[in-house]
Parts: C-alpha cells; structure tokens; sequence
C-alpha cells in the first residue's frame, strides 16, 4: 500500500504562524460549553480560549480530518473514538508528570478499555444511554426496550432513535438478549429484523434535535443520553419528562480530553487538562451541565440531590448490566453499516 | 437550420486588436474565471472522481485507485429505491409547481396592469430574500402535529363538533413535496414570467377572430409559444429538487432517504464510506448535466413550428 497515491485527509501540523502561546483552541460538544468555566481559566492562567462546537463523534473526526484538525489544541472524542483515533495515530502520548490531579479519577476510569492508563486521553464524564419520555402523555412509561415494539400502536411517528449505528443496534441487540457488542451475524440480523417493525414509530434519527419536539408535545418518547435527559427534565421542572435506563442494560459511555498530535499550543492544551480535572471545577461541570464525574474528590463536593439522583449515577446493578461500546472488526461493522442503511433507507 | 443566418458581416475591428495578438485576447478575457472555475471546480471533481474508484475508503486511507466497485454497488437494490425516490420527488415537485406556477405567472403577465406588474411579481418573490433553511424549518412550524394546521383543525372540530381527523405528514414524504414545491415555485414563476410577457398577443386575437374557443386558443397558441419557458422551469425546478437536502433531511424525517442525504451520510454521517459517496456524487453530477445538456439544448431555442 505504500508509495502508490496519497493518504486521504491526512491531518498536518500547522508551522507557519505556530499557536501563540496565549490562546488555546478547543473543539467540543455542544453541551459542554460554559462561559464561566472558561471565563475562571483565562482569569487563572491569561489564556483566551476559542472554541468550536460539534454534535456527534464522526462529525468531529470529519471535521479534523478534512483539514481543520491542525486548528485544535483539545478535542472532546467519546470513548471508542479516542481508541479509532489512536489507531489512526492522530493523538499525542500524554506526559502524566505534566497533569496534577489525574488519582483522582475513579480506578474504573483510569484503566479502561478503550484507552489502557490513560495514555492518550483523560475521562471528563460519563453516562448511560435510555428512554426520556414524557409521562403526561404516555402512562405508563417503558422499563425497558421491549416497551417499544409492545406499544407500536401508540408510538407511530411519535419516537426518536440516536442518529447512531452502534447505539441503536446495539439496543435492539441488547432487548433480543443479546450483546451491545454482539458480533454474531445471525444476531445482527435479528436485530435489524426487530427494527424494521419499529420503523412506522420512529418519526426520525436525530441525537439532539428531539428536545424542542418532546417539549413542544410532537413526541412522547425519545432513545437519548443520559446528561441530555437530565439536562432537560432539570430545565423544565413544570413537565412531567422521565429517564428511564432499560432494565435489560444499556450502554456505558465517556466522554474524553485528548490533545492532537498537531496540537498548536500544548502548554496550554496541558493548562486545560488540569483545570478540567481540579475537583471544583470538575463539579461544576457536573452541577450546571449535567454530566456524571468520574472524578472521585469533584462527587464528594456534590450537593446531596445531585448525588442520589439515579440518572445520573445509576445504582451498580444497573452498570453490572451494561456494557461499554467496543470497536468491532471492520468487516462485521460493514455488517452493521449495511443494515442500518437499509433500514434507514427504506 | 443552414442558410438560415446569413453570415455575419465582418465586424468593424476593435482597437485591443492592434495592441493583443488575435489568440490572447480571449485568453485574457477568460483567464480570471477559468483560474477560478479550475481551481475551485474542475480540480475538486476530479478528486471526487479519483476517489470513487477507490473501494470502502475511509479518511487516513492511501487513495488507490483500483475499480468501479462503488458504481456496482449503485446498483444495489436498496440504492436504487433511494435513486428513484429521488427522481420521484424530482418530477412530482416539477409537475406541482408548473401545476401551480403557470397560472400565476399567466395571470402577472397578461392580466395584471402594466402599473402593478413589477409590484406583484417582487411580491411572489419576496420569499427568496430568507434563506432556505428558514423556510423548511416554517414548514416543520406548520406542518408538525402540534402545529398551527393542527391547531386549526382542533379549533374547527371543536367549533363544529365534528371529530376532524389531526394531519400527520411531518417526516412522510407529502411534507417533503410542500417544502420543495415552496421552494422551487418562485423560480418557475419568474421563467414562465419571462417566457409569457414576450407572448404575440395578436396571435390570440386571430385565433380568437377565427373561431377558435379559449381553450383552444390555449392550448394550440399559448403553450405552443411557452414551451421553451415550461422547458427551462421545469428542468431548472427538477435538477435543483435532485440536489436538495435541506428539504427532505428537515422534513422527510426517518422515511424519505434521498441522494443528496445519502451523500451526506457517505461523507458526515453514521455510515461513512467516502468512496461510495463520491460514486453517488459522481452519478448526481452526470445526472444534473445531463438535465443542463437538454436546458441548453430546449430551454431557450425557437418555437418549433
């Protein structure tokens, strides 16, 4: 493969004009966004920070790759990104003798799968995947995702799934008793199967779109992540709006820091990393965003209600049931690809 | 055609003539847009070209060129639902909006006063002042089962007493016909505008003295001399609803998959293959010239007799 033609989107270092050293570029979720956080660190440190947001993990990657990566100091990628991207050798090897505060993160965190020792990137939150839905008008409301093709009557048109493969074949897997992961092709069809009976209920694949329309009454249920559903039923306390996390197990993700090879301006991509992981600040986060901390010091510092409240940090049976979404072999992930453009195709 | 046109008399020469040699001066003239076009469209295609030939490429990839295999894969069954359900949506709009769009810009051009003319017609086409995202996203306002149709329909059953049935078409395929014959419909306004004022009214009236009925005189004067302007709205209205995304992404909801989207998900959305959407790409591109070739050829030409 070597030699002949060119590398598609291959992500270069900017030289010319290299990141001055008191600005840092930051590229993220839409969620993540606080301008007092980010106001406190330019007083602590004298660094302006400028920040582009994204709304799903390929977008982000699209984006870096198709030329504006060698802009971004920090990205935000979700867990089995981080492991696509290091395959992809896009990010640099983080030097832990630079970043304080890293024990404080919750042993299950510092050694996961996707990212062994946290070598290149460091855990900033973590949630489940579930059903929010409304419960004025849709009594009673599921426990699990059965809940879904056992009411099809009620639900045409009036649910959204993710705009994600893995995530929503993922669930059929799981309501079929299968694994989230599951690699077996006489599954993965059974799964899609299961699908293409929920279709007539599913008015659209979207990830964030769904808020306005569960709000506004078009919806009554919609498959979400957890910080969004918490998010939402926190913002509009007069709404009868529930998150449910499925009996039968969901998914585990987290969301990351990494800082690119292309990096700009490391020390400021340093100077970040271990703002984000002071305890106060990494309870904040949590406090006004919604996110769960797997960071052990910013949980003690959080108020009580945030604390107990099971959406957020789900009880260990839950976690027991779940499971985290792996990077599968390329040709059973054409498997699920291709399924899930017939089913979106139809 | 020959010996129609006689040939031109030859042109009094120009003073640049003195000054470039004969072969430059086009050069020169055409150089500005010719870089630009080159640079920012001709080079661009290609790479979408050499791309398509390279089988499940993903970004990071080395780009090898190695056969049609993403054009084989068009032919797949589900791509060709996608690939009609696009021309299906393409041809309904065109005929929605020459439907609608023919007698608007009769009735602007033949009957309303030279005075108000100018005024009814900006009028019509005001709604291209906002972006087109705005306007979809109106539609999903009106259309939505929560919307202000609806919210009619409830008073009215209310009022009435009658148990009228809620309209549900946001994200079925009717929503994505309303968005994109909204759209489209002040384009074929203004072409068959344009085609209708050059109209030889006393055509109509002879037809008219001899005999023939308003139907007729219609059907066998004013179409006749329209047909370039019905020809050039209706292919503009049908390559640019081939392209469309906005509509059917914002509208069409989990049921109305269309080219352009299944682009958009080759190259940004869950399922990427960035060779197989520069195949999709590629074929839309032959598809919209092919509809450009036949514009040239029957949109402006002379009435055929």
């Amino acid at each position: 493969m070597s030699g002949c033609g060119w590398t598609l989107a291959e992500v270069r270092p900017v030289q010319a004009g290299k990141g001055k050293s008191d600005e840092l570029s930051l590229y993220t979720w839409t969620n993540y966004v606080d301008p007092p956080l980010v106001e406190a660190f330019t007083t602590q440190t004298g660094i302006r920070v400028t920040y582009d947001i994204f709304n799903s993990n390929e977008i982000m990657l699209a984006t870096f790759q198709a030329g504006k990566g060698s802009a971004y100091s920090i990205l935000y990628p979700s867990d089995y990104k981080v492991e696509e991207m290091i395959e992809l050798g896009f990010l640099s090897e983080l030097d832990h003798t630079r970043i304080d505060g890293l024990s404080n993160i919750l042993p299950q965190f510092q050694n996961s799968a996707y990212d062994p020792g946290n070598r290149h990137s460091i855990p900033i939150s973590w949630g489940t995947t579930g059903l929010i839905y409304d419960a004025d008008r849709l009594n009673p409301g599921p426990e699990d995702w059965s809940f879904l093709w056992e009411n099809l009557d009620k639900l045409e048109r009036r649910i959204t799934l993710l705009d994600d493969v893995r995530e929503v074949m993922g669930a059929t897997l799981r309501s079929l008793g299968h694994s989230y992961n599951s690699t077996n092709p006489q599954q993965i069809k059974q799964a899609y199967e299961r699908l293409v009976t929920l279709k007539p209920a599913v008015a659209s694949f979207n990830t964030d779109a769904w808020k306005e329309q569960l709000l506004a009454g078009d919806l009554v249920l919609a498959m979400v992540y957890s910080a969004d559903a918490v998010r939402l039923t926190k913002d509009n306390p007069d709404r009868n709006l529930k998150y449910v996390i499925p009996k039968s197990g969901t998914s585990l993700w987290s969301d990351t820091i990494v800082m690119p090879k292309t990096a700009p301006n490391p020390e400021a991509a340093y100077a970040w990393i271990n703002y984000m992981l002071q305890p106060s600040v990494a309870a904040q986060i949590t406090q006004r965003q919604y996110f769960a901390t797997p960071n052990q010091a910013a949980y003690d510092q959080l108020p009580a209600p945030l604390r107990n409240n099971t959406s957020l940090f789900p009880p260990d049976e839950i976690l027991a049931n779940s499971e985290r979404i792996s990077p599968i072999d390329p040709k059973i992930l054409a498997l699920y690809e291709r399924y899930w453009t017939l089913l979106t195709s139809s | 055609m020959a010996g129609q046109s006689p040939p031109l008399s030859k042109q009094p020469s120009l003073d640049t003539e003195k000054v470039l040699p004969k072969w430059l001066e086009p050069l020169f003239l055409l150089a500005p847009a010719g870089i630009w076009l080159g640079l920012l469209l001709v080079i661009p295609t290609l790479l979408i070209f050499e791309l398509s030939l390279v089988p499940n490429i993903r970004p990071g990839q080395v780009v090898n060129p190695s056969g049609l295999d993403n054009y084989a894969l068009i032919f797949d069954d589900i791509y060709q639902k996608v690939v009609l359900r696009s021309l299906s949506f393409a041809v309904s709009t065109t005929f929605f909006c020459l439907l609608l769009g023919f007698p608007v810009a009769y009735w602007i051009a033949l009957i309303v006063s030279k005075r108000w003319q100018n005024l009814v017609l900006l009028g019509f086409v005001l709604p291209l002042w906002t972006s087109s995202l705005l306007r979809s996203y109106a539609w999903i306002t009106i259309l939505r089962p929560t919307g202000v149709v609806n919210s009619v329909i409830t008073l009215l059953s209310s009022m009435t007493h009658l148990t009228l049935p809620p309209l549900d078409i946001l994200n079925r395929e009717p929503a994505v016909l309303i968005g994109m014959t909204y759209s489209l419909l002040p384009y074929m306004v203004l072409i068959l505008y344009a085609s209708l004022e050059k109209l030889d009214r006393r055509l109509l009236e002879a037809a008219a003295d001899l005999g023939a009925t308003p139907v007729q005189t219609f059907l066998k004067v004013t179409v006749p001399q329209t047909l370039p302007g019905i020809a050039a709205g209706s292919l503009l209205v049908f390559i640019t609803c081939l392209g469309d995304f906005v509509n059917p992404e914002l509208l069409g909801g989990a049921s109305s998959m269309t080219v352009a989207r299944l682009i958009y998900n080759q190259f940004l959305g869950a399922t990427r293959n960035w060779g197989f959407g520069s195949a999709l790409s590629m074929i839309l591109i032959l598809a919209v010239s092919i509809a450009i070739a036949l514009l040239i050829k029957y949109g402006d030409a002379v009435p055929k007799k």
